[in-house]
């Protein structure tokens, strides 16, 4: 069987190389997205379908910062939707109304809401992270009523209107724009992974777990911290241009406090610390609802739907799925693993590098040979 | 051994509301010594360690460690002796930046991340060596990834040193108790710390796994070339590993000195006797 080898294999790469086999999977996905507007264009999905699918993954990208928060660094943000808005009215603004392009307005909704990001963070970063869920939400608030009043660069509730953006000397579409987005997603997903597995993502992972022991190990809890809430600043507004771009118009009420709570649902639902399970949560949050609830009989006709829908998953994952999708995948794919013959899985020579040459036998005598190494950093 | 100071603790205070919890209290342990902390429960062992490490800022009183010259941040380098080393004060200085100087700790309760695997919890100890950027990480440059395989090969090294190698693959969540201990000790060794303070590690460990403790102490010391300094109720381990020790209760000095002076000392044994009773 070709799987076993692979799977005594896998303990290696994880080991040495864990990035490659993400990315190839991240490509796949990416690639297997690509072609649904082709599948649209050929009769075989809604245009209305796709756009909601666009709408999915640009909540993917968001919540993926949202994950790195919350699931990796143990920070809690209610302010991503004022983020995201203010991204998505930048790209009008720096495309329609100062006509600087698509790439230019891209950069702008980038940079302007991480910096403001940065500023709330250096802020609210310092005290208790409860401080930081605060103050995320003020500044969320006070955008969304900036939005309503700024009227030379909202046009205020009666909303601002764009269209698709020009990009390579190219007019895009509906599908060019679904394939835009399907790439950002992508980037998005590798620099996550990324961040979360070299020395930066054990960072986090520590400032979480024991904020003590990651000071004790010289990680500079506060610069971390800022990290992460910049990142995540980062995701958000480029979801809002990507939202922007692909819909072409931006109206305040969007951007509430129910689109930040579900982002958390979306992060929740589909599993903390899991990145496949981001894409998979923000699906359930946002596409279930859209495609399927709406057009039950008497439920569909339900007001708030969704509200209630993103309310009683929550409620149902924390109690009885910690873990959320990517837990109950977990649980899915264990069994079929067993089938398989797993070897692998506790073989104890299988976790060591495949350049070592060292006896097996563990002790505290044998150790000279691999402490030259260790050692020559070290003046005696 | 060598009889230079590493760590100096000078006439350290603190006080929590009323309650003085250390009272003047000095001490200094040397290059690759095995030194002992002992004292009834509450006499403020784990304070001195936090006032060493700077999470708590003491009152009053300096703790001086001696750096090499490789480790010396460039404002103090002007410092250096002639053998490149400093005494550095550290008083007041940001927790973050203690292990970078040479000092290593563990903790009284286990401090390690459940979610990660034992291999990464290590490596965490040796976060300070990594020179590549952010973002050079985030975008898998060259040096981030080059970086990451030294310190993995390192840290791989530090669990086998401990016999924890073969579980480097596996979640630190769940793993037993003696497990998790020499893996936070695994930690510190990849800082390859001057100094390695361990609270209380036999804690919690059977008599099998405590007698393989004192001969990894010793081995960390004869391998690693650093001074150990322990907190530890277990006497028969401190007298057995430890060079010298020194006694405190409430916070104040009791005695200092080779460990039959100590457990001879009538101040020790009344502070402990008090204890029982
Ligand atoms: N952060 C703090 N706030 C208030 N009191 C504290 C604090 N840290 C320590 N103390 C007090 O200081 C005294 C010394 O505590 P410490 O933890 O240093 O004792 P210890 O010698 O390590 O004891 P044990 O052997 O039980 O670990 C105790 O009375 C404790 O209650
Ligand atoms: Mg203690």
């Amino acid at each position: 069987m070709s799987t076993s080898s692979t799977r005594t294999a896998r303990p290696l790469s994880s080991v040495l190389k864990p990035a490659r086999n993400a990315h190839v999977q991240f490509l796949v996905f990416g690639a297997l997205l690509c072609l649904l507007p082709v599948l649209a264009q050929a009769g075989g999905l809604r245009n209305s379908t796709l756009s909601t699918l666009a709408f999915v993954l640009i909540y993917a990208i968001v919540a993926l910062g949202l994950n790195l928060l919350l699931g990796y660094s143990g920070l809690i943000s209610l302010g991503t939707a004022g983020f995201v808005g203010l991204g998505a009215y930048l790209a009008a603004y720096f495309q329609d109304d100062l006509r600087l392009g698509f790439w230019l307005a891209l950069l702008a909704a980038l940079v302007l809401p991480t910096l403001i990001g940065l500023l709330v963070g250096v802020v609210s970063l310092r005290v208790r992270s409860i401080y930081l869920a605060i103050a995320s939400l003020c500044i969320s608030e006070i955008l969304l009523k900036t939005f309503e009043q700024l009227e030379w660069f909202t046009r205020g509730t009666a909303g601002k209107q764009s269209k698709y953006p020009v990009v390579f000397g190219l007019q895009t579409d509906r599908a060019t724009m679904f394939v835009i987005i399907v790439i950002a997603l992508v980037v998005v997903m590798m620099v996550t992974h990324n961040t979360v597995h070299g020395q930066l993502g054990r960072a986090l992972h520590t400032m979480r777990s024991s904020e003590v022991a990651a000071q004790a190990m010289g990680v500079n809890v506060l610069k971390y911290k800022l990290f992460a809430f910049s990142l995540a600043t980062l995701y958000a507004g480029l979801g809002g241009a990507l939202y922007l771009f692909f819909l072409r118009s931006s109206y305040p009420s969007t951007w509430n406090l129910f689109m930040s709570l579900n982002i958390i649902a979306m992060v929740v639902v589909g599993g903390l610390r899991s990145i496949f399970g981001t894409v998979a949560g923000a699906f359930v949050i946002f596409a279930v609802p859209e495609l399927v609830l709406k057009k039950l009989p008497v439920i569909g006709d339900v007001a708030g739907l969704p509200y209630i829908f993103s309310g009683v998953l929550i409620v149902v994952v924390i109690m009885f799925f910690p873990a959320g999708l990517k837990g109950l995948a977990d649980l899915v794919r264990r069994p079929f693993q067993r089938l398989r013959g797993d070897r692998g899985e506790a073989g104890p020579p299988a976790a060591r590098p495949p350049d070592s040459d060292r006896p097996s036998p563990p002790g505290a005598g044998r150790a000279a040979a691999d402490q030259t190494a260790v050692k020559e950093g070290r003046p005696a | 051994m060598s009889q230079r100071a590493v760590l100096s603790i000078d006439h350290l205070s603190i006080s929590f509301g009323g309650l003085k919890a250390l009272d003047d209290l000095s001490f200094t342990i040397f290059d690759q010594e095995i030194f002992g902390l002992i004292g009834p429960n509450g006499a403020g062992k784990t304070t001195v360690f936090n006032c060493v490490t700077q999470f708590y800022r003491p009152d009053a009183g300096d703790v001086f460690l001696t750096v090499d010259q490789s480790r010396l941040p460039s404002r103090d380098r002007h410092l250096a002796d002639q053998l490149g080393q400093a005494r550095l004060n550290l008083v007041g200085r940001p927790v973050h930046s203690i292990i970078k100087l040479g000092l290593a700790r563990t903790f009284q309760n286990v401090e390690v991340v459940k979610e990660l695997s034992l291999l990464d919890n290590v490596l965490v100890g040796g976060h300070v060596d990594f020179q590549a950027t952010m973002a050079e990480q985030i975008f898998r440059l060259p040096r981030a990834r080059r970086e990451e395989k030294v310190y993995r090969a390192k840290a791989m090294a530090a669990l086998d040193f401990l016999g924890i190698g073969r579980l480097a693959d596996q979640l630190a969540g769940g793993q037993p108790y003696g497990v998790l201990k020499k893996l936070e000790m695994a930690r510190t060794l990849m800082a390859q710390p001057r100094l390695i303070i361990l609270d209380e590690p036999a804690a919690g460990l059977n008599d099998f796994e405590t007698e393989d403790l004192a001969q990894t102490i010793r081995a960390i010391r004869d391998q690693y070339g650093c001074a150990v300094w322990l907190v530890e109720h277990d006497m028969r381990l401190v007298m057995n590993v430890c060079e010298r020790i020194c006694a405190i209760s409430f916070g104040k000095f009791l005695a200092l000195g080779a460990p039959a002076e100590i457990q001879g000392d009538k101040l020790v044994q009344e502070a402990y006797l008090g204890e029982q009773e």
